[in-house]
């Protein structure tokens, strides 16, 4: 297998997935000819043409809404959002219209659409450009919800998202871009819906998502040298469909749940895990169950704060050792 | 104050580059018929309480729709507001589909699923009835992405109102249908209120869709929209041009809203001599009716249609108030492609 | 003044009313008892802490509430309100407003608020511990906390239940839930009406669990010993007239035979302990269940605690008071925790012998029956004789998954032994 970059993963599914069905297009700021902000969509523009690949004006909510006509008249369009800060001056478009079409008209409207969007804090770039939203995204019936954690699953989730004939955000990790891992060649993908298990344990079930997990999967190795702490790292991978499965029967394994969030604190996607475990799982629960989140509020520039307020492997270390 | 629009001011008349034979016109007349007598019945059924929620009638603005529904190929994609029962008839959506969607009956388009606000049928390319004002203009321009793509030489109508012209997806999507030189037609049926407002007293410009085309590059096209034939002019040319790739049309048809904004929105906000001249004066449906029989038109064919009209609405009626609500199961059907709402394992 | 459920023992954290003393109007004194309350363990009374009218009884009879829950308001003269003391009994409703540091602003703000109310109930019992021990009727002061501060852990219990690798699977546990939940099929009972049916009382359906569990959790193995009493008895009749003129009351042959289990439980151990999962836990203390029988409307095991140095005087003693405490219903809960090993005691009605069933989570439990004069072959170098001895059997059921049969063998070996050779005498 190759050592592939996050971002290099991006270009390598999109490519994977045009090349496998000519339907699939591509459209954004600055995607093409400079492609992407972030560099993931270099060599798209060469290798499918102009007509493929477009650059479009500073208009979000007429990139979506042009995604979504193309998606409904048979076309498969993938959509950059630069900075997942942006959904909200086109949120209108995903949520009134890209998620409810299907439903209002009773099943008439597909919408077979993928929207890209670089996620997250860690590049010291201000509370405009560093937000966290697919808890957002996951609030809104009739969108799917990826946020893959490594390069591997960024290829592999990010062509089922493309193949899925239903609506997908893809929350791509900013800070994550230039991490590489090794990918899997040729056709990858790998179902929406299924929750990797990244590290097996028995005493802390810690559900972490996108740049979280390689801070639990650290976190996790120091609780074990460190505190005699065996922690199984379940990364959801999606938001929605979401693997409850997976989550309730590792939390009846340990009885213990800890949700690493990056999103602020208020009605974070561990909320909902939590309350889905609470229910579900309470008499098997050994301890109450834990989140661990960046604080509600909005994240600043500079790189002592932010980090500050991100959590760290040093606070999943110590939540999760001072754990009942 | 609504917007004085005179007929001297907006595109009258024909231009003589797409005749109308007596077939047409006729077909004109039927169409503007059948959408006045679905809106009245809407209208009828909403005060005997038959009809729920909300409606928004286009009683007044039926010649823009005739004109372009006798315009526009079975292949073309109409995209409309909350007011789109016109819109959407024109394409051949079943009353008794409309009707009953309305009156939430199981028989409706949507069982009920959409409602008033959201009339939809892509077996006859009618895209959807959207109701946040302006987000179906960049949707219109990506189904004429999709079809400039595709090669097939269809193009996309997007029906919007004149409040429209003042929020940001109206220029987001101009913008990027010129750019992208596509075959869309942008369709302003100004009928001078957006609520209860006059368009003309929060707009910077007189003529709110014409005056900003040139913003775009195109040029600025305003016309009768109560004149059937103008309006299936206009639409012809429009089209043509979408399908030969000169890219998109914005134009402004001048109407007025028989009724209120919605429901039972009296319009009392209207003066009430302006409304008694659009009634009385401009109305145009038997305005056109008196056109043709001036010219010749043989009565007992127009008669003919009024009759069948009468019959089509009433029997649609009762079609409509004889089915049952929707069974409660499809709540839970068609958030996803798979057909389900699940969410989780 | 209100008057909360009390902590019935270090673990306990709710009670059942048993009986009401007393009605609202009715004016008493101090110490007056209230009400009865019963928990898994013991009934207690409560005493009125001060002179007053009762104004109101909160919680009917046959109620259970947590601890600190109110049950009787008495109006108390020359007290202003009672709003002071619904306060204290709710620490957590108005917490302090202190100034918090930056570390505690990014960690969830309800941590500190939660852990007081939890503290403050006394029993730190997580959801999964308290479903287990409820589902099998466990003591959870027997069991040995691995958690923060001593807290009972899930892995804890599951350890005693399945005694097999709970720390790394729960499938077990999940089994024996379910398992219990099978439904067994009831046989019709023939001629019954509704004089004749007695339905269990609180003491009987947990006694009635206990060994269904017991029996469901270790594989029982019963040995039993013959031993000779005439040292013991030789000591009963030299002493014993002098101890009941002293004591009030008999030198039985229990506190003998106790006194060489103990002895014998020093040199074996294993014996003395209690299995957790993969490994067994050897108990450093010797804290001897006396099985008492409440005149056949129940049984209940008090435990004499610490036995490892102490004399069969002292033993007798810790018997005798727990007995008493027993007959009138005033043991409290933590006259019940932390057994070790059980004796129970069925000679006094003569048995030949008895197979027990093993006080959970101990590992072993012995029967003392009937001690009659027999005949007895006596060897000697002058050859065989027939002697008349006081005769009686040993009996110990143990649990195979702990150690096997030879070692309880060597074991019952060794009682024998003491029983029938220390110099009894300097024991007392």
């Amino acid at each position: 297998m190759a050592q592939l970059s996050y971002r290099e993963a991006v270009a390598a599914a999109i490519a994977q997935e045009m090349r496998r069905d000519p339907n699939v297009l591509f459209l954004g700021e600055d995607v093409a000819v400079a492609g992407g902000v972030f560099k993931a969509t270099v060599g798209l523009l060469e290798e499918f043409g102009p007509l493929r690949v477009r650059d479009t004006p500073i208009s979000e909510q007429a990139i979506l809404g042009a995604a979504m006509g193309a998606a409904m008249t048979g076309l498969k369009p993938i959509a950059e959002i630069m900075f997942s800060d942006f959904f909200a001056v086109c949120w209108d478009t995903v949520v009134n219209e890209i998620a409810k079409a299907r439903y209002m008209s009773n099943g008439q409207h597909e919408c077979p659409l993928v929207i890209r969007s670089a996620n997250g804090g860690g590049a010291r770039f201000g509370a405009q450009h560093s937000q966290s939203i697919e808890n957002w995204a996951m609030a809104v019936p009739g969108i799917k919800v990826v946020a893959p954690s490594n390069a591997a699953d960024v290829k592999g989730l990010l062509a089922a998202s493309i193949q899925d004939p239903d609506p997908v955000l893809f929350f791509e990790q900013k800070s994550m871009y230039g991490t590489k891992c090794a990918v899997p060649e040729g056709d990858y993908v790998i179902p929406l819906g299924q929750a990797n298990i990244s590290r097996e344990g028995s005493d802390v079930t810690v559900v972490a998502l996108a740049a979280m997990v390689p801070k639990a999967l650290k976190a996790a190795k120091i609780l074990q040298e460190k505190h005699g702490v065996s922690c199984e790292v379940i990364d959801p991978r999606c938001l929605v469909p979401l693997d409850t499965k997976s989550i309730l029967e590792s939390v009846s394994k340990t009885g213990r749940l800890v949700t690493v969030e990056e999103n602020p604190r208020l009605c974070g996607w561990g909320a909902e895990i939590a309350s889905i475990v609470g229910e579900e799982c309470f008499w098997n629960l050994d301890s109450p169950i834990t989140r661990i989140t960046t604080p509600h509020i909005p994240l600043a520039s500079v790189d002592v704060l932010e980090d500050l307020m991100i959590p760290s492997v040093d606070r999943i270390v110590s939540v999760v050792s001072e754990m009942d | 104050m609504g917007t004085k629009v005179t007929k001297s001011k907006a595109k009258t008349g024909s231009a003589g580059k797409y005749p109308l034979n007596e077939t047409k016109q006729l077909e004109l007349y039927q169409k503007m018929a059948e959408c006045r007598a679905l809106q009245q019945r809407a209208h009828d059924l909403f005060m005997q309480n038959l009809v729920k929620g909300t409606t928004h009638l286009g009683l007044g603005q039926e010649a823009i729709a005739a004109g372009f529904g006798a315009a526009m190929r079975e292949d073309d994609y109409t995209f409309n507001t909350y007011r789109g029962h016109n819109h959407n008839y024109v394409r051949g959506v079943s009353m008794t589909a409309i009707l009953g969607e309305l009156m939430g009956r199981d028989i409706g388009q949507l069982r009920g699923k959409g409602g008033s606000m959201h009339i939809t049928d892509t077996t006859k390319g009618a895209m959807g009835s959207y109701a946040i004002i302006g987000a179906h203009m960049p949707i219109a321009a990506g189904a004429a992405w999709s079809a400039q793509y595709r090669g097939t030489e269809q193009a996309a109508v997007c029906f919007f109102g004149d409040g429209t012209t003042n929020i940001g997806t109206f220029h987001e999507a101009l913008n990027f249908a010129a750019v992208w030189k596509l075959p869309v037609v942008y369709v302003c049926e100004n009928n001078q209120y957006m609520e209860y407002t006059a368009i003309g007293d929060v707009t910077a410009v007189p003529n709110p869709a014409a005056d900003r085309a040139a913003s775009y590059g195109l040029p600025s096209i305003l016309v009768d929209g109560n004149d059937a034939e103008v309006m299936y002019e206009t639409a012809m040319a429009a089209l043509e041009k979408a399908r030969s790739g000169g890219g998109p049309t914005l134009i402004e048809a001048v109407t007025y809203r028989h009724y209120g904004h919605s429901r039972a929105d009296p319009g009392k906000y209207r003066p009430d001599e302006e409304v008694a001249e659009w009634k009385n004066n401009r109305d145009p449906v038997p305005n056109y009716r008196n056109k043709l029989l001036a010219a010749g038109m043989d009565e007992s064919k127009l008669a003919a249609i009024d009759a069948n009209t009468e019959e089509m609405v009433d029997k649609a009626t009762e079609e409509a108030k004889s089915s049952g609500p929707p069974p409660d199961e499809i709540a839970f059907t068609d958030v996803w492609a798979d057909g389900g709402a699940a969410w989780r394992n | 003044m209100n008057v909360l459920m009390p902590q019935l023992g270090e673990t306990v954290s709710e009670g059942t009313i048993a009986v009401w003393h007393i009605k609202v109007g009715d004016t008493v004194t101090k110490d007056d008892p209230l009400l009865d309350v019963e928990t898994d363990k013991a009934a207690i009374e409560v005493p009125a802490p001060e002179a007053g009218v009762i104004s109101a009884i909160n919680v009917a009879e046959g109620d259970t509430v947590d601890v600190g829950v109110v049950l009787v308001v008495i109006d108390v003269e020359g007290e202003k309100s009672t709003a002071a003391d619904t306060e204290t009994a709710n620490p957590a409703a108005a917490p302090a407003q202190v100034p918090t540091p930056v570390a505690a602003l990014i960690s969830s703000p309800a941590s500190t608020l939660a852990t007081g109310a939890v503290a403050k109930s006394g029993a730190m019992l997580s959801p999964a511990v308290r479903k287990l021990v409820s589902r099998h009727n466990l003591d959870v002061s027997a069991i040995a906390g691995t958690g923060k501060k001593g807290r009972v852990t899930r892995q804890d219990v599951l350890a005693i239940i399945n005694g097999g690798t709970a720390r790394t699977d729960a499938a077990p546990a999940q089994t024996a839930v379910t398992g219990r939940s099978t439904p067994v099929p009831v046989p019709t009972p023939i001629g019954s009406d509704a004089r004749s049916l007695i339905p269990f009382d609180r003491i009987r359906k947990l006694t009635a669990d206990h060994m269904v569990m017991s029996k469901a959790t270790s594989p029982h193995v019963l040995q039993a010993v013959e031993v000779d009493y005439t040292g013991v008895d030789a000591v009963r009749k030299s002493h014993g007239p002098g101890w009941k003129a002293d004591k009030g009351y008999s030198l039985t042959y229990l506190p003998f035979i106790a006194k060489a289990i103990v002895l014998g439980l020093r040199e074996f151990p294993k014996i003395n302990s209690s299995i957790v999962g993969e490994a067994l836990q050897l108990h450093p203390l010797i804290n001897l269940g006396i099985a008492v029988d409440l005149n056949f409307e129940g049984l209940v095991v008090p435990v004499v605690r610490d036995c490892a140095n102490k004399s069969v005087g002292q033993i007798a003693e810790g018997i005798k008071a727990l007995s008493i405490k027993a007959r009138s219903k005033s043991l409290s809960p933590d006259d019940f925790a932390g057994g070790t090993y059980t004796i129970s005691n069925s000679g006094p009605f003569g048995t030949l012998m008895t197979a027990p069933v093993i006080n959970q989570p101990q590992v072993a439990i012995m029967s003392t029956d009937g001690i009659r004069k027999r005949p007895v072959v006596i060897e000697s170098e002058s050859g065989d004789s027939i002697a008349i001895r006081p005769v009686g059997i040993l009996a110990q059921s143990f649990d195979h998954r702990a150690f096997d049969g030879a070692y309880s063998a060597a074991f019952m070996n060794r009682v024998r032994n003491i029983l029938e050779q220390q110099d009894w005498a300097s024991e007392l």
